[in-house]
């Protein structure tokens, strides 16, 4: 279930020579919601696309783990970290 | 001492840059920080391995620019190239076949439809020994790698 869960918080933090420092914390799971219902009603529509398609005997028929599929890509980015430093500024990237 | 350290020492003397950028600054040269910044809080970035690890699956892919203007550590987790390469067997045919005629149109002949779920831990394991050194003519040195 750890696999789906997507990003909690995005930490974006700038520092820069001669002006003020700022971190800032982009709360993801306040999309959760948002997200949750989206999902949940696209699984829905796919699972009954799914159902017919394989009803009709078409060879293909996965959409609803095409969406799980993407879910778990969107999922997999927590840990990603990116930093660029220069003579003039910091910037760091932290995805939880 | 390189050009790069004694620069990020001159910057921290001249007040330009905190301790901690230092640190940060010289963690991501490779080297241990001096002992005017050894007190403070390390980088993220300073407790990453510096090569490709020798044992087990690695975890993430690591991206290292160093040398020239500007600094970059880039840390992806591998589980995004594990997620993607699974959902390449989910895409619909009729997708697929555009996705590699488009892969194909710009010089890359890459079926992903050859690729089998079973081959992606095979591949991933083998990335451990991956690694890509490129030095550019500016003296930029780009390190590729997963640990």
């Amino acid at each position: 279930m750890n696999a789906y869960l997507p990003p909690l918080v995005v930490d974006v933090c700038v520092r820069e020579t001669g002006s003020r420092n700022f971190r800032i914390w982009l709360p993801f799971f306040l999309l959760w919601p948002v997200l949750l219902i989206v999902v949940g009603f696209a699984l829905l529509v796919t699972a009954l696309v799914d159902l017919a398609l394989f009803i009709s005997g078409a060879r293909y028929h996965h959409y609803t783990l095409l969406v799980l599929g993407s879910l778990r890509v969107l999922a997999s980015v927590r840990g990603t970290h990116v930093d660029a430093v220069n003579d003039d500024s910091i910037v760091r990237v932290d995805i939880y | 001492m390189s050009e790069d350290r004694k620069r990020i020492l001159g910057m921290l003397a001249e007040g330009k840059i905190t301790a901690d950028e230092a640190e940060m600054l010289l963690d991501s040269l490779g080297a241990p920080a001096g002992e005017a910044t050894r007190e403070t809080t390390p980088s993220p970035s300073a407790d990453w391995p510096t090569g490709p690890s020798a044992a087990g699956t690695p975890k993430f892919l690591y991206v290292k620019v160093t040398g020239g203007k500007d600094t970059v550590d880039v840390k992806v987790p591998l589980s995004v190239l594990r997620a993607g390469l699974k959902l390449t067997s989910l895409i619909p045919p009729q997708a697929m076949e555009r996705i590699n005629e488009s892969l194909g149109e710009h010089g890359m002949s890459l079926e992903f439809d050859n690729l089998k779920p079973e081959d992606i831990e095979d591949l991933i394991a083998s990335l451990r020994e991956m690694e890509i050194n490129v030095r550019s003519a500016e003296g930029e040195d780009v390190r590729i790698f997963c640990a």
